[in-house]
């Protein structure tokens, strides 16, 4: 029986066509649905166009060194060498880097930018509370992803930079990300909390004035004296530079709400994983932002698309007809049968959620990656699923 | 290589906090709903604490959400879902103590709009809220609950979580908060109460997550109960076999693929099991593939057996 392939979407032009013009990729989805490998795949494929790009990962796990073979990414670009290229059989027109987030040296820099002076900088960098704020803080993590993007993309010396997201279990906590942390480095309610610490702390005095008034006492409570006095140093420490980082966060905005922008889902067939991609999806757009394509990684193929009978008995026909001895216990027969229900299932269950899922987003183009029979962790293997992201019509 | 395990797998279910981490995508939801009804099947009142986003566990129970409310979920197996704006409320109303003063401070506008903004807070509370269910809750005299489960966010997410504590103890180190912190970072750490569990999936990514997590964790002092392989395929076909059918012609097209597209993850199976086995000292417990069309109650059911059998 001859079943027509589970590749069941609609029309659309190759994806890199779709992102031609655009300058920063940013792929987004849950965590474990091949992100990062989609963004370097992308970024290949950027390259071997002719572009200059740059696949920025901030996974801790390092899995984009993974991905490009390499040992090690430091928070400088690192260009991935002919050697690789070579070994995968490519040869590029342009040139690929690739660069993993420091998130604390990120931060560092950011703070020394803005700083009115290398002293006030200094006092930031020392303050006890913003060593464990910058690298702890929720939502950091995906502001520095941001700062860094902008800073990449603003220095114009890559075509285009793509960005494999942190898997933020919310995507809200992404987008809204640098207006968390600004409100943490200057809100008015802080300062008339922290009232009577903040003159003390500017005036210099080493002993502290001890908090007034109840809600500060029972913060204390809460938090201990240590913690406000901290904060205290912190807030006045950052005083006049929030305009500086506000000016900026705007900018990272609009260039990420911005036509040059493109947002990719992935995912991956799993119902858990498009749940998760949709609710993205609909984050993004209440914040103004269209997704431009959604990858879905490691569909099953249906391996009734090749035809041959399926049934055990059928199948030990087939067998003596090819002169293969039915042995084994099961016998081969059953064996394959099994195999072969098991694996249409898995084929059937990924088409359903592929169709859903397109049916869900008309007319955001979709691409469908098959599951691969070895794991991808070089340029051969991101080339590969760049030609399924590249062909023109399923 | 003999892997001398102090504690036997089947001590596991026997300690007071089970936490469940791994790669996103790689079933912690399911593994933490299928330790709990192995538990709750050994006369254990349980109760699962999920702290992401969305709550999985009732549903796979095939339940309603249990919300913030503790809902029973099957005879002896509990859930709740620790959100951070309860938690905040209900923690901090247990470090005050008085509703009044609650009211009087957290529903400050001035105080919310601090508390909303301070690092790692939501993590502190959640864990806090945790804490209580597996420490200090009680009823009748005897803990309420013999066993917590905590179905914990990510690799980075979840040590975030677990490492809270010791960053929070690093800012503060006096008041009542401070004192709560020290708790929870000694049940934590201490292997005859606390657990954590890795998940992972037989593919290259999530078992070298699992390896770095596996590290993490032992460098942060927090003990560990097992590693579960999550979707295992058994080979099932010789060598000769896979040759002879992929060399079987049209009539056996379909069957040859099926048959590769098997035996390329029953391989993978086979070589991060090793891997996993070598690079990670803990007990690994496999969990084979399951083709149920939903993953409902019957999917537990059999995930729970294949744990079952392994302990």
């Amino acid at each position: 029986v001859r079943r027509p392939d589970d590749r069941a979407v609609a029309p659309r032009p190759p994806l890199d066509q779709v992102l031609a013009r655009r300058r920063v990729v940013s792929c987004v989805g849950p965590g474990g649905v091949g992100k990062t490998t989609t963004a370097a795949a992308l970024a290949l494929r950027a390259a071997m166009t002719g572009k200059r790009s740059l696949v920025l990962t901030i996974d801790p796990a390092r899995r984009l060194a993974n991905s490009l073979g390499l040992k090690a990414l430091g928070n400088r670009e690192t260009r991935i060498g002919e050697d690789l290229f070579r070994a995968a059989g490519l040869r590029p027109r342009g040139e690929m880097y690739a660069m993993m987030l420091d998130l604390k040296l990120t931060w560092d820099e950011l703070v020394q930018r803005q700083a009115p002076s290398p002293e006030r900088a200094r006092q930031i960098l020392e303050n006890r509370l913003y060593q464990k704020l910058s690298t702890a803080m929720a939502g950091s993590l995906e502001y520095m992803a941001m700062e860094k993007v902008y800073e990449l993309h603003s220095s114009g010396r890559f075509d285009v930079v793509v960005l494999d997201t942190p898997p933020t279990a919310n995507a809200l906590d992404f987008l809204r990300a640098p207006d968390r942390i600004l409100d943490v480095l200057d809100n008015d309610a802080m300062r008339i909390l922290l009232g009577p610490m903040l003159k003390a702390s500017r005036i210099g005095l080493k002993l502290f004035a001890l908090p007034t008034g109840l809600a500060l006492r029972t913060l204390a409570r809460f938090t201990g004296q240590d913690f406000l006095r901290d904060l205290a140093h912190f807030v006045v420490a950052f005083e006049g530079m929030y305009e500086g980082f506000k000016q900026r966060a705007v900018q990272v905005k609009r260039l990420l709400a911005g036509p040059e922008t493109a947002f990719v889902l992935v995912t991956t067939p799993s119902p858990l994983s498009i749940e998760d991609a949709l609710f993205f999806h609909r984050s993004l757009q209440a914040d103004g932002i269209t997704t431009a394509a959604v990858a879905v990684n490691r569909v099953q193929r249906d391996p009734h698309r090749l035809g041959g009978p399926d049934s055990a008995p059928a199948l030990r026909e087939a067998l003596q007809l090819a002169q293969v001895p039915d042995g084994g216990n099961p016998p081969l027969s059953q064996r394959l049968a099994r195999t072969l229900v098991e694996q249409a299932t898995l084929a059937d269950l990924d088409r359903r959620q592929v169709q859903e899922l397109s049916r869900t987003l008309p007319g955001v183009p979709l691409y469908v990656v098959p599951r691969l029979r070895k794991d991808v962790h070089d340029l051969a293997g991101l080339w590969q699923i760049d030609e399924f992201l590249s062909a023109a019509e399923e | 290589v003999p892997r001398a395990a102090p504690d036997s797998r089947a001590e596991l279910l026997d300690r007071r906090l089970v936490v469940v981490t791994g790669k996103g995508g790689t079933g912690k939801s399911t593994l933490s709903a299928a330790l709990a009804l192995a538990a709750s099947r050994r006369d254990k009142r349980v109760l699962v604490c999920e702290v992401t986003a969305r709550e999985r566990v009732s549903e796979l129970f095939g339940r309603p959400a249990s919300g913030p409310q503790i809902r029973e979920l099957a005879p002896n197996l509990y859930s709740v879902h620790v959100r951070p704006p309860e938690a905040m409320r209900e923690y901090g109303l247990m470090i005050l103590r008085y509703q009044t003063l609650y009211n009087l401070v957290f529903e400050n506008k001035v105080v919310r709009y601090f508390l909303t903004a301070a690092p790692s807070l939501a993590e502190i509370v959640m864990l806090g809220k945790v804490f209580w269910h597996a420490a200090r809750e009680m009823e009748r005299g005897r803990p309420r609950w013999d066993l917590v489960v905590l179905d914990a966010p990510a690799t980075g997410h979840g040590l975030n979580l677990l490492t809270v504590p010791d960053v929070f103890l690093g800012i503060v180190s006096e008041g009542p908060l401070a004192r709560d912190m020290r708790d929870m970072q000694s049940l934590l750490k201490d292997p005859a109460r606390c657990r954590t569990c890795i998940v992972t999936l037989p593919e290259e990514m999530p078992a070298n997550e699992a390896i770095e997590l596996h590290r993490a964790l032992d460098q942060h002092g927090l003990p560990q109960g097992a590693l579960f392989l999550n979707g295992v395929f058994e080979p099932r076909f010789t060598p000769q076999e896979r040759t002879q059918v992929a060399r079987g012609g049209p009539l056996l097209a379909a069957a040859a693929d099926a048959v590769e597209s098997h035996e390329a993850r029953a391989d993978l199976s086979v070589r991060y099991r090793q891997l996993l086995g070598k690079e990670v000292q803990l007990p690994l417990l496999a969990v084979p593939y399951l083709f149920d069309r939903s993953f409902g109650p019957q999917a537990i059911e059999k995930v729970a057996l294949a744990i079952e059998a392994a302990l």
